[in-house]
């Protein structure tokens, strides 16, 4: 670059680190061993499942790894129940949809309320309490509460997860905001940003990153409700299917819901995750 | 360069106060200050804390308002925040999301005045700050050196006609230290810019400073304004030099005899 030649350097004398690449490489080949010794684990557990399995000899109690495999690959096709119900794929979808709806809202107002709570003293006093209450609730105590107020339809459902999101994403919108530092701002603006433009592109961006941890934490919130909502109260999704197949002595269904609900947590979760690195060079 | 007759700042019986509780009634930070400091003139304020420097320093950045008394940078009066002041902070308060390089076009982008020529700009000064190869690098792959030296850079690219520096390198190790105010010397010598710095740091205030003027608080107030007759460039081999050692001497008993 011409530029180079032009501009000596003030700080020749300073030795400069041989930058961000070395320590990237570095953590690069840590990130796959990492991964390998992952897949010992995970392979592990499966030699263990399977040995028990064996040792026990009764598919109720445990079903070997290739029984439970199949049973979910075959209801991937075959709905479940027989009569009016729906694949593993299906059931997971339900699931997966209250899950982004209840929490989607519960996001929504949680950021909004937390943001509203960190500009507007009055109302973060008046609001505080109100949180600090619900925070410690489990949502599940809830659930009669709403069957009784919204009957068992999708309307409960949809409640219970935004209970228990929102108390969730309001702390972590509050202490994210809290945390930026108010000479971040200030910088912001002495290099002449108006007020409106500081808060947008400083103060909220610098809050994104504690934002978006919220709503990895309150995911998993969602998740624990939904499940439990459903085995109690539904005809459709993973808790559904679960409770059913148990019910019914299905021990290899009931793994293979479990298993669908770990690999959609999984995908959401990595979804959110993907959020967080855009949002945060020093997590990547 | 344009010419200008009236100082570069200029500080006119300035009172701030705090709020405080019913009972303390609030705490006076400055009354009655006066200040002037001639355009290119490096001067340093010096004095233990809470006597009020960065409470001057808010009122020059536009941070704050005075609750009496007239603050004027470049002959007109200062009304909130803005570019042609470069404030630097005890930390770089670099934004952790932007590479070094988009930390530096922060502030022309915040105003809609990026063009192909800033842009060049930058990466030109990245690279008189010694970080022409750490561009695209995050805050937190940079050592803290080097974020101060991005901050340098943000603010230098609004082309400041005042830097204000807050303790900058207050909270760095004495290597780190030494280096920065090494740079910093280089830069003031290339550029001559107006600065206003503030210290509690005798012999930095010494090596930088043309003037150093002695605070107290509080309510903060002038003790004394000594002036830096040493020769420039200066370098920080000059520390150990008898005519420095003498003014170290007189900035400090300047600084102890109010606090007798």
């Amino acid at each position: 670059m011409s530029v180079d030649q032009r501009v000596e350097p003030l700080v020749s004398s300073l030795p400069l680190e041989p930058a961000a690449v070395v320590r990237t490489v570095r953590r690069r080949s840590r990130d796959w061993s990492r991964v390998g010794y992952g897949l010992l684990g995970l392979l592990l557990a499966a030699l263990l499942w399977e040995v028990v399995s064996l040792v026990k000899d009764d598919p109720v109690i445990l079903p070997s790894v290739q029984a439970t495999l199949r049973t979910a690959y075959d209801t991937l096709t075959q709905p479940y129940p027989a009569v009016q119900g729906r694949t593993l794929l299906g059931h997971a979808l339900v699931s997966g949809l209250r899950i982004v709806a209840g929490w989607g809202a519960g996001v929504v107002v949680g950021v909004a309320l937390g943001g509203a709570m960190a500009s507007v003293k009055p109302l973060r006093h008046v609001l505080d309490p109100l949180i600090e209450l619900t925070r410690p609730l489990p949502p599940l105590a809830f659930i009669p509460l709403f069957i009784v107020w919204f009957g068992i339809g999708e309307t409960s459902k949809f409640l219970l997860i935004v209970v228990g999101v929102t108390p969730i994403m309001v702390i972590a919108t509050v202490s994210a905001l809290d945390a930026v530092p108010a000479e971040l701002v200030k910088a912001g603006r002495s290099l002449g940003a108006s007020p409106l433009h500081a808060l947008v592109t400083v103060r909220l961006r610098a809050a994104l990153p504690g934002i978006v941890t919220g709503m990895r934490l309150a995911m998993g919130g969602a998740w624990t409700s939904i499940v439990a909502v459903e085995l109690i109260a539904a005809s459709s999704g993973l808790g559904y299917l679960i409770n059913n197949a148990g019910v019914n002595l299905q021990t290899s269904l009931v793994l293979s819901g479990i298993l669908a609900i770990s690999v959609l947590g999984l995908l959401l979760d990595g979804l959110l995750r993907l959020l967080q690195r855009a949002t945060d060079p020093a997590s990547r | 360069m344009t010419v200008t007759t009236a100082p570069a700042v200029q500080v006119q019986g300035v009172r701030r106060q705090f709020a405080g509780s019913r009972r303390s009634g609030g705490r006076v930070a400055l009354d009655g200050f006066d200040l002037t400091v001639a355009e290119g003139e490096f001067l340093c304020l010096l004095g233990p804390s809470g006597c009020g420097k960065s409470t001057l320093l808010d009122l020059l950045a536009g941070f704050s308002e005075p609750d009496g008394g007239a603050v004027l940078v470049g002959g007109e009066p200062v009304s909130g925040p803005g570019p042609d002041r470069g404030v630097l902070f005890q930390t770089p308060m670099l934004f952790p999301w932007l590479t070094a390089l988009d930390n530096v076009l922060y502030g022309p982008r915040a105003r809609g005045a990026l063009d192909d020529e800033t842009r060049e700009r930058a990466r030109e000064l990245l690279h008189t700050v010694g970080l022409g190869d750490a561009v695209d690098a995050y805050p937190h792959e940079l050592s803290g050196g080097m974020r101060h030296r991005v901050a340098f850079a943000r603010v230098l690219v609004n082309r400041p006609r005042l830097l204000l520096m807050d303790e900058p390198f207050g909270a760095l190790d004495a290597i780190t230290r030494v280096a920065l105010q090494r740079f910093l010397l280089e830069l003031w010598q290339r550029d001559r810019t107006t600065i206003v710095f503030v210290t509690h740091d005798v012999e930095e205030a010494v090596l930088l400073g043309d003037r150093v003027c002695v605070m107290s608080g509080s309510p903060g107030r002038t003790r004394a304004v000594i002036d830096v007759d040493l020769p420039r460039p200066r370098s920080i081999d000059d520390t150990e030099t008898l005519p420095f050692v003498q003014l170290k001497r007189r900035v400090r008993q300047a600084l102890e005899k109010e606090h007798a």
